[in-house]
């Protein structure tokens, strides 16, 4: 019962699990790529961010490189005044962390620094010579502008603490009289902008990388760029050794179950319109080709997705109840069909037996009340020939011994005598045709055979053949059309023959060719046989009801014993058999025999 | 006093020798024919019937006969009887004690009565006296 339970529910809950799977399949994927459609938006926006960020600064800077500045510029002394205006400027732009004017040779002739976030103080002059920032500044042509590297703000060559994260532009100054005549130097604070850069959406991991995988910021790391006061774990490659990034171009991809998102910031060599003027573009020149970086991690993922999972298995879970609940109550359903089936089945041969065995029973009373109807007209027959035939002479035969006792007269007596013999042979001869008939009636095993009917014709005629000798012409006809052999008892049907042929011999008419026939024929599915003679013929109406009874004797001139067709009779009726008799006065007798 | 015949038909050649015997042993009055079978007797009545020869007032009639039995006579009796002007007594006689024929014998209207072998005097005698009354 549980295992076809069991199959039922496999063979449907399989089909579902797959379709599951499919459609959780499916919507892992959707999913994976709506996280990666977000994750390359985010990806964008704070690249853009970034960017943005640095064409304020360089915006700033510009402006700072447009200003026509006095001849012998000295903004501590002489021009101190000049210098004013834009020192509330350079106060009031609270990025700007350091400002300083340089001249060609690379020393600063201007400088300050904010001190607290307010305001801003002069500082003491350096010869910043040395600095990559100041060789490419001295460098840049005009309509150029300089973007650095992001580092830690170094004091004499120290990085700073707390850690300040700066990026510097620098850009060439004129005089009025558009000579060349130094560089401006900002150093903006990027703790506000990396903070942005890594502040997370939605938990992706963010990173910020320089050109040689180094991380500038990461939502990962506390503190900027890492690389500059540690050797471990400050580098892309460090934290995934196995990273095949293509960072030409924006790309996003699934890799080990980690959505991927780099999208590169290119700076360098990129012309930008800072001024109000059309067509005065500035060339950004810079070090730094970043890449903004974003990770969605597997756990972040897996949050995700985790609905679709919940779903899955609480489908599957109902589907599984279901599913079995379905299959049990089917198999429960089939069985209680196959059962009742069963029995329905079971019954029906029952019946059929039954039906059958009624059917063998009923045959067998048919039979039995057969022979039952057979035998009581047997002894009716009998119990007749007793009551008449017996006791007529046996009570004549007491009569005449009465009558003999009574007689006084000798003479008398003498003629009496010869009357008791004669019904004492006539009692014998009846009591040996009751013998006779008794043997018939009385033998239960006849020996039934397959008789050749026509050879026994042949037999029967040449036991007449001699009392024919001499007479006229009397011929057997014999017509085996239909059949030629009978199941029957062939000294039964030998003694049939002998009778029938007897009497057409005894009854033929004198003055014409007599002849008996016998055809064969099927009547019903029954062999029948016709024996048919020409001769004298017999009123069936006057005597038809006695033909086949015993004694009785229809023709006065002919010698008869009347036991004939009584036997015929008895012999057939033995063994299931009939006859039956047309006949007209002077046209011959037609006997019928059915088998 | 002019007595009637009697007719006996049997088969039975003794029967009618010892029925006439003891006829005549009762009475030497009545005249007795008797014949072997039923055709015979039939054909006696016809030519009595033909020729106004008296019928006999009784016939004792076998049942069990050649050629025609008790009840073929009786048939054919039928058929003669809107020529009989007599009445005639026909009793039918025989060994047989089956209901069967006493049945048979009762449907025949023309019967006087059934009487069973042997047929002694004294039965004789009684049938006589219903018949004849006094007078024989």
């Amino acid at each position: 019962m549980w295992k076809r339970v069991f199959k039922i529910f496999i063979s449907l809950y399989l089909p579902l699990l797959a379709l599951s799977l499919f459609l959780l399949y499916s919507q892992k994927k959707e999913q994976i790529r709506n996280l990666s459609q977000y994750q390359q938006r985010d990806t964008e926006l704070k690249k853009n961010y970034l960017q943005e960020q640095c064409y304020t600064f360089l915006r700033d800077t510009y402006y700072w490189s447009t200003i026509k500045y006095p001849l012998d510029f000295d903004p501590i002394g002489n021009h101190e005044d000049f210098m004013k205006p834009y020192l509330e400027l350079i106060n009031g732009i609270t990025d700007y962390d350091q400002f300083r004017f340089l001249d060609l040779t690379g020393k600063e002739f201007y400088r300050v620094i904010r001190k607290r976030s307010t305001s801003i103080e002069p500082d003491s002059l350096q010869d910043k010579q040395d600095r990559d920032y100041v060789k490419a500044g001295l460098a840049l042509k005009q309509g150029q502008l300089y973007l650095s590297q992001i580092s830690l703000n170094r004091e004499n060559g120290i990085i700073e603490n707390p850690h300040k994260p700066v990026i510097r532009t620098v850009a060439p100054i004129y005089d009025a009289n558009h000579k060349k005549i130094g560089l401006v130097v900002i150093n903006f604070k990027m703790k506000r902008v990396l903070d942005k850069i890594k502040s997370q959406i939605a938990g992706n991991n963010i990173y910020l990388l320089d050109e040689s995988h180094r991380i500038i910021t990461s939502s990962l790391f506390k503190e900027d760029v890492p690389y500059e006061f540690k050797t471990k774990n400050s580098s892309m490659d460090d934290i995934f050794a196995s990273n095949n990034t293509i960072y030409e171009k924006d790309t996003t991809y699934l890799s080990n179950n980690h959505i991927w998102s780099f999208h590169p910031v290119i700076l360098n060599k990129t012309t930008f319109n800072f001024s109000s003027v059309v067509n005065s573009s500035s060339e950004i020149i810079t070090p730094s080709n970043w890449v903004m970086v974003m990770e969605n991690p597997p756990s972040l993922i897996n949050a995700y997705i985790l609905n679709s999972y919940q779903g899955f298995v609480m489908f599957n879970f109902c589907a599984i109840i279901l599913l079995l609940a379905i299959s049990y109550i089917y198999e429960k359903k089939r069985a209680q069909k196959d059962q009742f089936y069963l029995e329905v089945e079971n019954k029906n041969i029952l019946l059929t037996e039954k039906s059958n065995q009624l059917l063998e029973n009923n045959s067998v009373i048919k039979d039995i009340n057969h022979r039952l109807e057979m035998r009581n007209r047997q002894l009716s027959e009998f119990n007749y020939l007793v009551s008449h035939n017996l006791r007529s002479p046996v009570t004549t035969m007491s009569v005449l011994i009465e009558m003999m006792k009574n007689e006084k007269e000798p003479e008398k007596l003498s003629l009496l005598y010869p009357k008791l013999e004669q019904v004492t042979t006539s009692i014998l001869n009846l009591s040996q045709d009751i013998n006779e008939y008794v043997s018939i009636i009385d033998n239960s095993e006849i020996k039934v055979d397959d008789v050749d009917l026509f050879s026994l014709i042949d037999e029967v005629k040449n036991d007449f053949s001699e009392t024919l000798l001499g007479h006229k012409t009397f011929e057997v006809i014999v017509k085996p059309e239909a059949w030629r052999n009978v199941q029957f008892s062939k000294f039964y049907l030998k003694s049939i023959i002998q009778n029938l042929m007897s009497n057409a011999i005894k009854y033929r008419k004198n003055n014409s060719t007599s002849y008996i026939e016998f055809e064969t024929a099927y009547e019903d599915k029954s062999k029948v046989l016709y024996i048919r003679d020409n001769g004298t013929g017999l009123n069936l109406e006057m005597h038809g009801d006695n033909l086949f009874k015993l004694y009785k004797r229809f023709h006065r001139n002919i010698s008869g014993k009347g036991m004939g067709l009584f036997l015929v009779k008895s012999h057939l009726d033995a063994l299931d058999a009939s006859i039956t008799v047309q006949s007209e006065v002077g046209k011959g007798i037609t006997f019928k025999i059915i088998f | 006093m002019k007595k009637s015949n009697i007719l006996l038909v049997d088969d039975d050649e003794i029967y009618l020798f010892l029925m006439e015997k003891t006829i005549k042993s009762l009475t030497q009055d009545l005249v007795v024919n008797s014949f072997t079978d039923g055709e015979q007797a039939v054909e006696f009545i016809t030519a009595c019937t033909e020729k106004q020869i008296d019928l006999p007032q009784v016939i004792f009639l076998d049942i069990n006969m050649p050629f025609l039995d008790g009840w073929g006579f009786l048939s054919e009796f039928k058929k003669l009887k809107s020529k009989i002007e007599n009445h005639i007594n026909i009793y039918m006689v025989s060994s047989s004690m089956m209901d069967k024929d006493k049945k048979r014998a009762a449907d025949f209207e023309d019967l006087t009565g059934y009487v069973i072998k042997p047929i002694h005097e004294d039965k004789l005698a009684e049938i006589f006296t219903e018949i004849y009354h006094e007078n024989w």
